[in-house]
Protein backbone atom coordinates (compact mmCIF):
# COMPACT_ATOMS: atom_id res chain seq x y z
CA UNK A 1 0.00 0.00 0.00
CA UNK A 2 3.16 2.37 1.10
CA UNK A 3 4.41 1.55 -2.52
CA UNK A 4 1.37 2.20 -4.09
CA UNK A 5 0.79 5.83 -2.82
CA UNK A 6 4.23 6.53 -3.23
CA UNK A 7 4.26 5.41 -6.90
CA UNK A 8 0.48 7.02 -7.10
CA UNK A 9 2.55 10.44 -6.45
CA UNK A 10 5.23 9.83 -9.06
CA UNK A 11 3.07 8.93 -11.83
CA UNK A 12 0.71 11.78 -11.05
CA UNK A 13 4.05 14.63 -10.69
CA UNK A 14 5.36 12.90 -14.15
CA UNK A 15 1.72 12.54 -15.71
CA UNK A 16 0.90 16.32 -14.95
CA UNK A 17 4.34 17.63 -16.71
CA UNK A 18 2.81 15.39 -20.00
CA UNK A 19 -0.47 17.08 -19.37
CA UNK A 20 0.94 21.10 -19.56
CA UNK A 21 2.78 19.71 -22.51
CA UNK A 22 0.06 18.18 -23.99
CA UNK A 23 -2.46 21.18 -23.33
CA UNK A 24 0.23 23.14 -25.42
CA UNK A 25 -0.23 21.07 -28.10
CA UNK A 26 -4.08 21.11 -27.94
CA UNK A 27 -3.93 24.32 -27.99
CA UNK A 28 -1.94 25.12 -30.62
CA UNK A 29 -4.02 22.62 -32.62
CA UNK A 30 -7.62 24.48 -31.85
CA UNK A 31 -6.10 27.73 -32.89
CA UNK A 32 -3.92 27.05 -35.99
CA UNK A 33 -4.61 23.79 -36.84
CA UNK A 34 -1.05 22.76 -36.34
CA UNK A 35 0.11 19.37 -35.67
CA UNK A 36 3.33 20.20 -33.33
CA UNK A 37 5.47 16.99 -34.01
CA UNK A 38 8.18 19.34 -32.55
CA UNK A 39 6.71 19.44 -29.34
CA UNK A 40 9.19 17.47 -27.69
CA UNK A 41 11.81 19.61 -28.59
CA UNK A 42 9.89 22.49 -27.73
CA UNK A 43 10.39 20.78 -24.18
CA UNK A 44 14.16 20.13 -24.74
CA UNK A 45 15.46 23.85 -26.11
CA UNK A 46 14.40 25.33 -23.42
CA UNK A 47 15.89 22.40 -21.15
CA UNK A 48 19.28 23.16 -22.43
CA UNK A 49 18.91 27.10 -22.29
CA UNK A 50 18.34 26.62 -18.92
CA UNK A 51 21.49 24.63 -18.37
CA UNK A 52 23.41 27.14 -20.65
CA UNK A 53 22.29 30.08 -18.47
CA UNK A 54 22.26 28.13 -14.84
CA UNK A 55 25.42 26.15 -15.28
CA UNK A 56 27.37 27.87 -17.83
CA UNK A 57 27.01 31.45 -17.23
CA UNK A 58 26.09 30.92 -13.45
CA UNK A 59 23.20 32.89 -13.45
CA UNK A 60 20.93 33.01 -10.34
CA UNK A 61 18.24 31.14 -10.62
CA UNK A 62 15.61 33.36 -10.84
CA UNK A 63 17.02 35.11 -13.94
CA UNK A 64 17.87 31.95 -16.02
CA UNK A 65 14.13 30.91 -15.66
CA UNK A 66 13.30 34.22 -16.74
CA UNK A 67 15.66 34.19 -19.62
CA UNK A 68 14.51 30.63 -20.31
CA UNK A 69 10.91 31.32 -20.45
CA UNK A 70 12.17 34.65 -22.52
CA UNK A 71 14.16 32.79 -25.19
CA UNK A 72 11.26 29.74 -25.77
CA UNK A 73 8.17 32.43 -25.79
CA UNK A 74 10.45 34.71 -28.71
CA UNK A 75 12.15 31.51 -30.93
CA UNK A 76 9.30 28.80 -30.51
CA UNK A 77 6.29 31.28 -30.22
CA UNK A 78 6.98 34.44 -32.47
CA UNK A 79 9.85 33.09 -34.48
CA UNK A 80 8.38 29.48 -35.37
CA UNK A 81 4.46 31.40 -35.95
CA UNK A 82 6.24 34.47 -37.88
CA UNK A 83 8.52 32.00 -40.49
CA UNK A 84 6.59 28.60 -40.42
CA UNK A 85 3.11 29.05 -39.65
CA UNK A 86 2.12 32.30 -40.91
CA UNK A 87 3.05 30.99 -44.54
CA UNK A 88 1.89 27.66 -44.03
CA UNK A 89 -1.14 28.29 -42.34
CA UNK A 90 -3.00 28.66 -45.72
CA UNK A 91 -1.63 25.22 -47.27
CA UNK A 92 -3.86 23.39 -45.01
CA UNK A 93 -2.73 20.43 -42.42
CA UNK A 94 -0.44 18.57 -44.19
CA UNK A 95 2.43 20.56 -44.95
CA UNK A 96 2.61 22.67 -41.35
CA UNK A 97 2.63 18.40 -40.01
CA UNK A 98 5.81 18.18 -42.14
CA UNK A 99 7.02 21.48 -41.55
CA UNK A 100 7.11 20.51 -37.58
CA UNK A 101 8.59 17.22 -38.77
CA UNK A 102 11.52 19.10 -40.17
CA UNK A 103 11.76 21.86 -36.86
CA UNK A 104 12.10 18.75 -34.87
CA UNK A 105 14.79 17.01 -36.47
CA UNK A 106 16.66 20.35 -36.81
CA UNK A 107 16.12 21.47 -32.76
CA UNK A 108 17.39 17.65 -31.97
CA UNK A 109 20.50 17.30 -34.10
CA UNK A 110 21.47 21.06 -33.62
CA UNK A 111 21.51 20.46 -30.11
CA UNK A 112 23.31 17.14 -30.51
CA UNK A 113 26.15 18.54 -33.49
CA UNK A 114 26.85 22.19 -32.17
CA UNK A 115 26.21 21.17 -28.16
CA UNK A 116 26.86 17.58 -27.27
CA UNK A 117 25.52 14.25 -27.68
CA UNK A 118 25.54 13.46 -23.98
CA UNK A 119 23.30 13.95 -21.06
CA UNK A 120 23.76 17.38 -19.02
CA UNK A 121 22.91 17.13 -15.64
CA UNK A 122 20.47 19.51 -13.71
CA UNK A 123 20.78 20.75 -10.52
CA UNK A 124 17.72 20.12 -8.65
CA UNK A 125 15.40 22.41 -8.36
CA UNK A 126 13.46 21.84 -4.89
CA UNK A 127 14.78 20.31 -2.12
CA UNK A 128 16.08 16.82 -2.39
CA UNK A 129 15.20 16.00 1.80
CA UNK A 130 12.79 13.45 1.42
CA UNK A 131 9.07 14.20 2.79
CA UNK A 132 7.88 11.26 5.34
CA UNK A 133 4.25 10.97 6.27
CA UNK A 134 4.16 7.61 8.76
CA UNK A 135 6.04 5.08 6.56
CA UNK A 136 5.01 6.80 2.96
CA UNK A 137 8.34 8.45 1.65
CA UNK A 138 7.88 11.44 -0.83
CA UNK A 139 9.85 13.89 -2.29
CA UNK A 140 9.56 17.55 -2.44
CA UNK A 141 9.85 17.46 -6.53
CA UNK A 142 7.06 15.70 -6.88
CA UNK A 143 4.74 17.80 -4.90
CA UNK A 144 6.16 20.72 -6.26
CA UNK A 145 5.26 19.26 -9.52
CA UNK A 146 2.47 19.12 -9.13
CA UNK A 147 1.51 22.32 -7.34
CA UNK A 148 2.95 24.34 -10.09
CA UNK A 149 1.37 22.29 -12.81
CA UNK A 150 -1.68 23.14 -10.99
CA UNK A 151 -1.29 26.91 -10.54
CA UNK A 152 -0.16 27.28 -14.15
CA UNK A 153 -2.87 24.73 -15.61
CA UNK A 154 -5.69 27.00 -13.14
CA UNK A 155 -4.32 30.47 -14.74
CA UNK A 156 -3.97 29.35 -18.45
CA UNK A 157 -8.32 27.56 -18.19
CA UNK A 158 -9.09 31.74 -15.92
CA UNK A 159 -7.14 33.25 -19.12
CA UNK A 160 -9.23 31.31 -21.26
CA UNK A 161 -12.29 31.51 -19.63
CA UNK A 162 -12.75 34.62 -18.16
CA UNK A 163 -10.92 37.21 -20.43
CA UNK A 164 -12.45 38.33 -23.48
CA UNK A 165 -8.96 37.93 -25.43
CA UNK A 166 -9.63 33.76 -23.68
CA UNK A 167 -12.73 33.58 -25.44
CA UNK A 168 -11.78 35.10 -28.64
CA UNK A 169 -8.88 32.23 -28.38
CA UNK A 170 -12.09 29.88 -28.11
CA UNK A 171 -13.45 31.26 -30.74
CA UNK A 172 -10.99 30.96 -33.30
CA UNK A 173 -10.33 27.46 -32.06
CA UNK A 174 -14.36 26.42 -32.98
CA UNK A 175 -15.32 28.49 -36.26
CA UNK A 176 -12.22 30.42 -37.52
CA UNK A 177 -13.85 32.01 -40.73
CA UNK A 178 -16.55 33.47 -38.15
CA UNK A 179 -13.70 34.68 -35.27
CA UNK A 180 -13.11 37.08 -38.55
CA UNK A 181 -16.36 37.93 -39.80
CA UNK A 182 -17.14 38.90 -36.31
CA UNK A 183 -13.68 40.94 -36.67
CA UNK A 184 -11.49 39.02 -33.96
CA UNK A 185 -7.89 39.11 -35.09
CA UNK A 186 -7.09 35.45 -35.71
CA UNK A 187 -3.58 35.78 -36.73
CA UNK A 188 -2.80 37.52 -33.31
CA UNK A 189 -4.21 34.95 -31.41
CA UNK A 190 -2.77 32.05 -33.50
CA UNK A 191 0.60 33.78 -32.15
CA UNK A 192 -0.76 34.71 -28.42
CA UNK A 193 -1.32 30.38 -28.71
CA UNK A 194 2.68 29.83 -29.81
CA UNK A 195 3.75 32.27 -26.97
CA UNK A 196 1.51 30.48 -24.44
CA UNK A 197 2.43 27.34 -25.59
CA UNK A 198 6.03 28.00 -25.71
CA UNK A 199 5.78 29.16 -21.75
CA UNK A 200 3.97 26.38 -20.87
CA UNK A 201 6.72 24.24 -23.13
CA UNK A 202 9.58 25.57 -21.22
CA UNK A 203 8.02 25.47 -17.61
CA UNK A 204 7.74 21.83 -18.19
CA UNK A 205 11.25 21.73 -19.29
CA UNK A 206 12.26 23.25 -16.31
CA UNK A 207 10.13 20.77 -13.78
CA UNK A 208 11.29 17.54 -16.49
CA UNK A 209 15.26 18.38 -16.38
CA UNK A 210 15.95 16.78 -13.13
CA UNK A 211 13.51 13.86 -13.75
CA UNK A 212 15.02 12.83 -17.30
CA UNK A 213 18.34 14.61 -17.13
CA UNK A 214 19.25 16.92 -20.35
CA UNK A 215 19.85 15.17 -23.14
CA UNK A 216 18.93 16.17 -26.99
CA UNK A 217 16.45 12.97 -28.05
CA UNK A 218 14.48 13.30 -24.42
CA UNK A 219 12.26 15.29 -26.64
CA UNK A 220 10.48 12.15 -28.81
CA UNK A 221 9.42 10.33 -26.00
CA UNK A 222 8.38 13.43 -24.64
CA UNK A 223 6.38 14.57 -27.55
CA UNK A 224 5.42 11.36 -28.08
CA UNK A 225 3.41 11.23 -25.09
CA UNK A 226 2.04 14.37 -25.23
CA UNK A 227 0.90 13.62 -28.80
CA UNK A 228 -0.88 10.08 -27.01
CA UNK A 229 -2.45 12.15 -23.82
CA UNK A 230 -3.96 14.49 -26.24
CA UNK A 231 -5.49 11.69 -28.36
CA UNK A 232 -6.47 9.80 -25.09
CA UNK A 233 -8.26 12.37 -23.61
CA UNK A 234 -9.98 13.91 -26.78
CA UNK A 235 -7.74 15.97 -29.25
CA UNK A 236 -9.85 19.09 -28.72
CA UNK A 237 -10.14 19.85 -25.06
CA UNK A 238 -8.01 21.24 -22.50
CA UNK A 239 -9.09 18.84 -19.54
CA UNK A 240 -9.12 16.26 -21.97
CA UNK A 241 -5.11 16.75 -22.39
CA UNK A 242 -4.99 16.79 -18.94
CA UNK A 243 -6.70 13.81 -17.77
CA UNK A 244 -5.00 12.06 -20.53
CA UNK A 245 -1.55 12.97 -19.32
CA UNK A 246 -1.98 12.54 -15.75
CA UNK A 247 -3.33 8.85 -17.26
CA UNK A 248 0.11 8.19 -19.09
CA UNK A 249 1.95 9.17 -16.30
CA UNK A 250 0.16 7.27 -13.49
CA UNK A 251 -0.26 3.93 -15.70
CA UNK A 252 3.23 3.56 -16.95
CA UNK A 253 4.88 4.69 -13.28
CA UNK A 254 2.47 2.01 -11.77
CA UNK A 255 2.96 -0.53 -14.64
CA UNK A 256 7.00 -0.16 -14.48
CA UNK A 257 6.69 -1.25 -11.29
CA UNK A 258 4.61 -4.13 -11.35
CA UNK A 259 4.55 -5.45 -14.47
CA UNK A 260 7.63 -4.17 -16.35
CA UNK A 261 10.23 -1.35 -15.96
CA UNK A 262 11.95 -2.21 -19.88
CA UNK A 263 8.45 -1.50 -21.11
CA UNK A 264 7.62 1.60 -19.23
CA UNK A 265 7.07 3.40 -22.64
CA UNK A 266 4.90 0.89 -23.97
CA UNK A 267 2.47 1.33 -21.63
CA UNK A 268 0.82 4.46 -22.68
CA UNK A 269 0.54 3.51 -26.06
CA UNK A 270 -1.50 0.26 -24.54
CA UNK A 271 -4.13 2.97 -23.17
CA UNK A 272 -4.33 5.04 -26.48
CA UNK A 273 -4.72 1.96 -28.13
CA UNK A 274 -7.51 0.93 -26.22
CA UNK A 275 -9.10 4.42 -26.05
CA UNK A 276 -9.15 4.67 -29.43
CA UNK A 277 -10.76 1.05 -30.03
CA UNK A 278 -13.41 2.03 -27.67
CA UNK A 279 -13.86 5.70 -27.34
CA UNK A 280 -12.08 6.98 -30.89
CA UNK A 281 -12.99 10.65 -30.04
CA UNK A 282 -11.02 10.30 -26.69
CA UNK A 283 -12.49 10.05 -22.90
CA UNK A 284 -14.02 13.63 -23.15
CA UNK A 285 -13.34 14.66 -26.66
CA UNK A 286 -15.92 16.02 -29.32
CA UNK A 287 -16.73 14.35 -32.26
CA UNK A 288 -15.29 17.09 -35.00
CA UNK A 289 -18.82 16.89 -37.34
CA UNK A 290 -19.02 20.44 -36.47
CA UNK A 291 -15.86 21.80 -37.58
CA UNK A 292 -16.79 23.87 -40.79
CA UNK B 1 -25.77 59.95 -51.56
CA UNK B 2 -25.73 55.79 -51.54
CA UNK B 3 -25.05 54.02 -48.18
CA UNK B 4 -23.42 51.23 -50.14
CA UNK B 5 -21.79 51.65 -53.95
CA UNK B 6 -20.24 49.05 -55.50
CA UNK B 7 -18.79 49.70 -58.54
CA UNK B 8 -17.54 47.40 -60.96
CA UNK B 9 -15.86 44.78 -58.86
CA UNK B 10 -13.95 42.04 -59.80
CA UNK B 11 -12.84 39.00 -57.37
CA UNK B 12 -12.24 35.39 -57.35
CA UNK B 13 -10.47 32.49 -56.04
CA UNK B 14 -6.68 31.87 -56.95
CA UNK B 15 -6.90 31.73 -60.93
CA UNK B 16 -10.48 31.71 -61.01
CA UNK B 17 -12.53 35.31 -61.59
CA UNK B 18 -16.18 34.96 -60.46
CA UNK B 19 -16.99 38.08 -60.49
CA UNK B 20 -16.61 39.97 -64.00
CA UNK B 21 -17.80 43.31 -62.72
CA UNK B 22 -20.32 43.31 -60.08
CA UNK B 23 -22.12 47.26 -59.26
CA UNK B 24 -24.59 47.65 -56.70
CA UNK B 25 -26.09 50.50 -54.87
CA UNK B 26 -28.28 50.64 -51.39
CA UNK B 27 -29.79 53.59 -49.73
CA UNK B 28 -30.72 54.06 -46.16
CA UNK B 29 -33.49 52.42 -45.40
CA UNK B 30 -33.62 50.19 -48.17
CA UNK B 31 -34.04 46.25 -48.55
CA UNK B 32 -32.05 45.38 -51.55
CA UNK B 33 -32.24 41.97 -52.99
CA UNK B 34 -29.65 40.08 -55.23
CA UNK B 35 -31.12 37.23 -57.23
CA UNK B 36 -29.66 34.94 -59.69
CA UNK B 37 -29.18 30.97 -60.21
CA UNK B 38 -26.74 28.68 -57.74
CA UNK B 39 -22.97 29.59 -58.31
CA UNK B 40 -23.67 33.23 -60.27
CA UNK B 41 -21.49 34.89 -57.29
CA UNK B 42 -24.02 36.10 -54.78
CA UNK B 43 -21.86 34.64 -51.99
CA UNK B 44 -18.77 36.01 -53.77
CA UNK B 45 -19.89 39.44 -54.14
CA UNK B 46 -20.73 39.57 -50.14
CA UNK B 47 -17.41 38.35 -49.27
CA UNK B 48 -16.21 40.20 -51.49
CA UNK B 49 -18.19 43.49 -50.11
CA UNK B 50 -16.74 42.26 -46.13
CA UNK B 51 -12.75 41.87 -47.01
CA UNK B 52 -12.84 38.13 -46.86
CA UNK B 53 -11.76 37.79 -50.72
CA UNK B 54 -9.57 40.93 -52.38
CA UNK B 55 -11.45 43.31 -54.78
CA UNK B 56 -8.90 43.12 -57.97
CA UNK B 57 -10.75 45.78 -59.94
CA UNK B 58 -13.41 48.30 -59.13
CA UNK B 59 -14.27 50.29 -55.69
CA UNK B 60 -16.60 49.95 -52.54
CA UNK B 61 -17.84 52.72 -51.35
CA UNK B 62 -19.63 52.93 -47.88
CA UNK B 63 -21.26 55.58 -46.05
CA UNK B 64 -18.95 58.06 -48.68
CA UNK B 65 -15.91 56.85 -47.84
CA UNK B 66 -13.79 54.39 -50.20
CA UNK B 67 -13.37 51.20 -47.85
CA UNK B 68 -12.03 48.48 -51.10
CA UNK B 69 -10.12 45.66 -49.72
CA UNK B 70 -10.33 47.26 -45.97
CA UNK B 71 -10.45 43.91 -43.68
CA UNK B 72 -13.93 42.67 -41.78
CA UNK B 73 -12.69 44.18 -38.02
CA UNK B 74 -12.65 47.56 -39.89
CA UNK B 75 -15.90 47.81 -42.14
CA UNK B 76 -17.65 46.33 -39.03
CA UNK B 77 -16.30 49.60 -36.50
CA UNK B 78 -17.49 51.36 -40.15
CA UNK B 79 -21.30 49.50 -39.22
CA UNK B 80 -21.58 46.80 -41.85
CA UNK B 81 -22.15 43.50 -40.64
CA UNK B 82 -22.10 40.36 -42.44
CA UNK B 83 -24.58 36.74 -41.75
CA UNK B 84 -22.87 34.17 -44.02
CA UNK B 85 -24.38 31.66 -45.43
CA UNK B 86 -24.59 28.19 -43.95
CA UNK B 87 -24.85 27.53 -39.91
CA UNK B 88 -22.21 29.70 -38.63
CA UNK B 89 -22.41 29.68 -34.91
CA UNK B 90 -19.87 28.78 -32.25
CA UNK B 91 -21.21 25.18 -31.31
CA UNK B 92 -19.31 24.41 -28.34
CA UNK B 93 -20.31 27.96 -26.64
CA UNK B 94 -23.92 28.50 -25.39
CA UNK B 95 -26.42 31.08 -27.01
CA UNK B 96 -25.61 33.75 -24.73
CA UNK B 97 -22.00 33.73 -25.31
CA UNK B 98 -22.24 33.26 -29.06
CA UNK B 99 -24.17 36.36 -28.86
CA UNK B 100 -22.04 37.98 -27.28
CA UNK B 101 -19.19 37.35 -29.17
CA UNK B 102 -21.04 38.65 -32.13
CA UNK B 103 -20.27 42.53 -30.16
CA UNK B 104 -16.66 41.52 -29.85
CA UNK B 105 -15.23 44.75 -31.30
CA UNK B 106 -18.34 46.61 -28.87
CA UNK B 107 -16.54 47.16 -25.12
CA UNK B 108 -18.54 45.82 -22.03
CA UNK B 109 -21.40 47.88 -21.29
CA UNK B 110 -24.61 48.48 -19.55
CA UNK B 111 -25.95 49.19 -23.05
CA UNK B 112 -25.03 46.42 -24.25
CA UNK B 113 -26.63 44.09 -21.54
CA UNK B 114 -29.51 46.06 -22.30
CA UNK B 115 -29.41 45.52 -25.66
CA UNK B 116 -28.71 41.59 -25.48
CA UNK B 117 -32.14 41.22 -23.43
CA UNK B 118 -33.51 43.25 -26.69
CA UNK B 119 -32.72 40.86 -28.95
CA UNK B 120 -34.23 38.18 -26.50
CA UNK B 121 -37.10 40.10 -27.49
CA UNK B 122 -36.88 39.80 -31.01
CA UNK B 123 -36.29 36.36 -30.89
CA UNK B 124 -38.03 34.59 -27.76
CA UNK B 125 -36.72 31.44 -28.82
CA UNK B 126 -33.57 32.62 -27.93
CA UNK B 127 -34.26 33.65 -24.65
CA UNK B 128 -35.35 29.82 -23.91
CA UNK B 129 -32.18 28.62 -24.98
CA UNK B 130 -29.51 31.02 -23.41
CA UNK B 131 -27.70 28.41 -21.63
CA UNK B 132 -28.07 26.12 -24.38
CA UNK B 133 -25.01 25.06 -26.25
CA UNK B 134 -25.45 26.68 -30.18
CA UNK B 135 -24.72 22.50 -31.67
CA UNK B 136 -27.91 22.10 -30.33
CA UNK B 137 -29.94 24.39 -31.58
CA UNK B 138 -32.61 23.75 -34.89
CA UNK B 139 -31.14 25.21 -37.71
CA UNK B 140 -34.44 27.99 -37.24
CA UNK B 141 -32.62 28.82 -34.19
CA UNK B 142 -29.21 28.92 -35.53
CA UNK B 143 -30.37 31.32 -38.31
CA UNK B 144 -32.31 33.61 -35.72
CA UNK B 145 -29.13 33.77 -33.39
CA UNK B 146 -26.64 34.73 -36.02
CA UNK B 147 -29.30 37.68 -36.88
CA UNK B 148 -29.14 38.86 -33.34
CA UNK B 149 -25.85 38.66 -33.19
CA UNK B 150 -25.35 40.90 -36.34
CA UNK B 151 -28.21 43.55 -34.46
CA UNK B 152 -26.01 43.50 -31.70
CA UNK B 153 -23.91 45.81 -33.88
CA UNK B 154 -26.30 47.82 -34.20
CA UNK B 155 -25.30 47.41 -37.98
CA UNK B 156 -25.79 50.42 -40.66
CA UNK B 157 -26.19 47.61 -43.28
CA UNK B 158 -26.35 43.90 -42.85
CA UNK B 159 -25.51 41.77 -45.20
CA UNK B 160 -27.89 38.76 -45.15
CA UNK B 161 -26.76 35.45 -47.23
CA UNK B 162 -29.46 32.58 -47.68
CA UNK B 163 -31.26 33.42 -44.14
CA UNK B 164 -33.43 30.71 -44.76
CA UNK B 165 -31.59 28.23 -46.69
CA UNK B 166 -32.69 24.53 -45.79
CA UNK B 167 -35.25 26.10 -42.95
CA UNK B 168 -39.33 24.67 -42.81
CA UNK B 169 -41.94 26.70 -43.50
CA UNK B 170 -43.31 27.56 -40.36
CA UNK B 171 -39.38 29.26 -39.50
CA UNK B 172 -39.09 30.33 -42.74
CA UNK B 173 -42.59 32.42 -42.73
CA UNK B 174 -41.30 33.50 -38.65
CA UNK B 175 -37.47 34.84 -40.45
CA UNK B 176 -39.52 36.83 -42.71
CA UNK B 177 -41.66 38.37 -40.46
CA UNK B 178 -38.62 39.25 -38.19
CA UNK B 179 -36.85 40.73 -41.69
CA UNK B 180 -40.33 42.51 -42.27
CA UNK B 181 -39.94 43.91 -38.95
CA UNK B 182 -36.45 45.18 -39.05
CA UNK B 183 -36.97 46.73 -42.43
CA UNK B 184 -40.06 49.09 -40.45
CA UNK B 185 -37.72 50.11 -38.02
CA UNK B 186 -35.83 51.47 -41.01
CA UNK B 187 -32.95 48.96 -40.74
CA UNK B 188 -30.92 48.60 -43.95
CA UNK B 189 -30.65 45.04 -45.24
CA UNK B 190 -28.83 43.66 -48.44
CA UNK B 191 -29.86 40.18 -48.74
CA UNK B 192 -29.66 36.93 -50.98
CA UNK B 193 -32.67 34.44 -50.58
CA UNK B 194 -32.97 31.63 -52.27
CA UNK B 195 -36.83 32.06 -52.18
CA UNK B 196 -36.87 34.91 -54.68
CA UNK B 197 -40.21 35.80 -55.29
CA UNK B 198 -40.66 35.75 -51.63
CA UNK B 199 -37.20 38.17 -51.19
CA UNK B 200 -39.00 40.95 -54.17
CA UNK B 201 -42.22 40.89 -52.23
CA UNK B 202 -40.55 43.15 -49.44
CA UNK B 203 -37.68 44.43 -51.44
CA UNK B 204 -37.59 48.17 -52.76
CA UNK B 205 -34.45 46.97 -55.52
CA UNK B 206 -33.88 44.08 -56.42
CA UNK B 207 -30.60 42.79 -58.85
CA UNK B 208 -30.46 39.88 -61.17
CA UNK B 209 -26.98 38.48 -61.22
CA UNK B 210 -25.67 36.17 -63.68
CA UNK B 211 -22.09 34.40 -64.04
CA UNK B 212 -20.70 36.97 -62.14
CA UNK B 213 -22.62 39.76 -63.91
CA UNK B 214 -25.15 42.30 -63.30
CA UNK B 215 -28.00 41.01 -65.85
CA UNK B 216 -30.72 43.41 -65.20
CA UNK B 217 -32.41 45.63 -62.09
CA UNK B 218 -34.97 47.38 -60.67
CA UNK B 219 -37.64 47.65 -58.33
CA UNK B 220 -38.71 44.87 -56.55
CA UNK B 221 -42.29 44.78 -57.81
CA UNK B 222 -40.81 45.72 -61.33
CA UNK B 223 -38.32 42.58 -61.67
CA UNK B 224 -41.15 40.66 -59.78
CA UNK B 225 -42.89 40.89 -62.85
CA UNK B 226 -40.87 41.11 -65.53
CA UNK B 227 -41.89 38.21 -67.83
CA UNK B 228 -38.21 37.15 -68.65
CA UNK B 229 -36.96 36.97 -64.83
CA UNK B 230 -40.15 34.85 -63.89
CA UNK B 231 -39.69 32.64 -66.87
CA UNK B 232 -35.59 32.17 -65.56
CA UNK B 233 -35.38 32.89 -61.74
CA UNK B 234 -38.79 32.58 -60.04
CA UNK B 235 -39.79 28.97 -61.49
CA UNK B 236 -43.16 30.55 -63.09
N1 LIG C 1 -13.96 28.91 -51.71
C1 LIG C 1 -14.11 28.78 -53.02
N2 LIG C 1 -13.07 28.38 -53.78
C2 LIG C 1 -13.20 28.24 -55.12
N3 LIG C 1 -14.32 28.48 -55.79
C3 LIG C 1 -15.40 28.88 -55.11
C4 LIG C 1 -15.35 29.04 -53.68
N4 LIG C 1 -16.57 29.45 -53.27
C5 LIG C 1 -17.33 29.53 -54.37
N5 LIG C 1 -16.65 29.20 -55.47
C6 LIG C 1 -17.15 29.20 -56.86
O1 LIG C 1 -17.55 30.51 -57.18
C7 LIG C 1 -18.74 30.49 -57.93
C8 LIG C 1 -19.77 31.39 -57.26
O2 LIG C 1 -20.04 30.89 -55.97
P1 LIG C 1 -21.02 31.63 -54.97
O3 LIG C 1 -20.99 30.88 -53.72
O4 LIG C 1 -20.68 33.07 -54.94
O5 LIG C 1 -22.40 31.44 -55.69
P2 LIG C 1 -23.86 31.81 -55.19
O6 LIG C 1 -24.44 32.68 -56.22
O7 LIG C 1 -23.82 32.30 -53.81
O8 LIG C 1 -24.55 30.40 -55.27
P3 LIG C 1 -25.50 29.62 -54.24
O9 LIG C 1 -26.90 29.96 -54.64
O10 LIG C 1 -25.19 28.20 -54.51
O11 LIG C 1 -25.16 30.07 -52.86
C9 LIG C 1 -19.18 29.04 -58.02
O12 LIG C 1 -18.80 28.57 -59.28
C10 LIG C 1 -18.40 28.35 -56.97
O13 LIG C 1 -18.08 27.04 -57.35
MG1 LIG D 1 -24.44 31.68 -52.03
Amino acid sequence: MTDFIQLLVAGISIGSIYAMTAIGFVLLWQTSNTINFAQGEFVVLPAFAMVLFLTVFRWPFAAALLATVLVSTLLLGFLVKEVLVARLLEAGVLPLVIATIGLSLLIRYSLQYFWTPLALPFPPVFSRVPIRLGTIVLSWEELMNVLLVGIVIGALQLFITRTKLGWAMQAVAQNRTLATVLGIDVSRLVTLTFVLNAALAAVAAILIAPVYLVKYDIGIGLGLKAFYAAIIGGFNQIRGALLGGLLVGVVETLAAAYLSSQFRDAFALVILIAVLLLKPEGIWGVKEEWSS
Amino acid sequence: MALLEVHDIHAGYGKMEILKGVSLRVETGQVVSIIGPNGAGKSTVFKTLFGLLPVRQGHVRFAGEDVTNEPPAALLGRGLAYVPQGRNVFPLMTVEENLRLGAYIRPRSAELDREVERVYDTFPMLREARRKRAADLSGGQQQMLEMGRALLLRPRLMLLDEPTLGLAPRVFREIFRIIEDLRRLGQTILMVEQNAAKALEISDYAYVLELGLNRFEGSGEAIRNDERIRRLYLGR
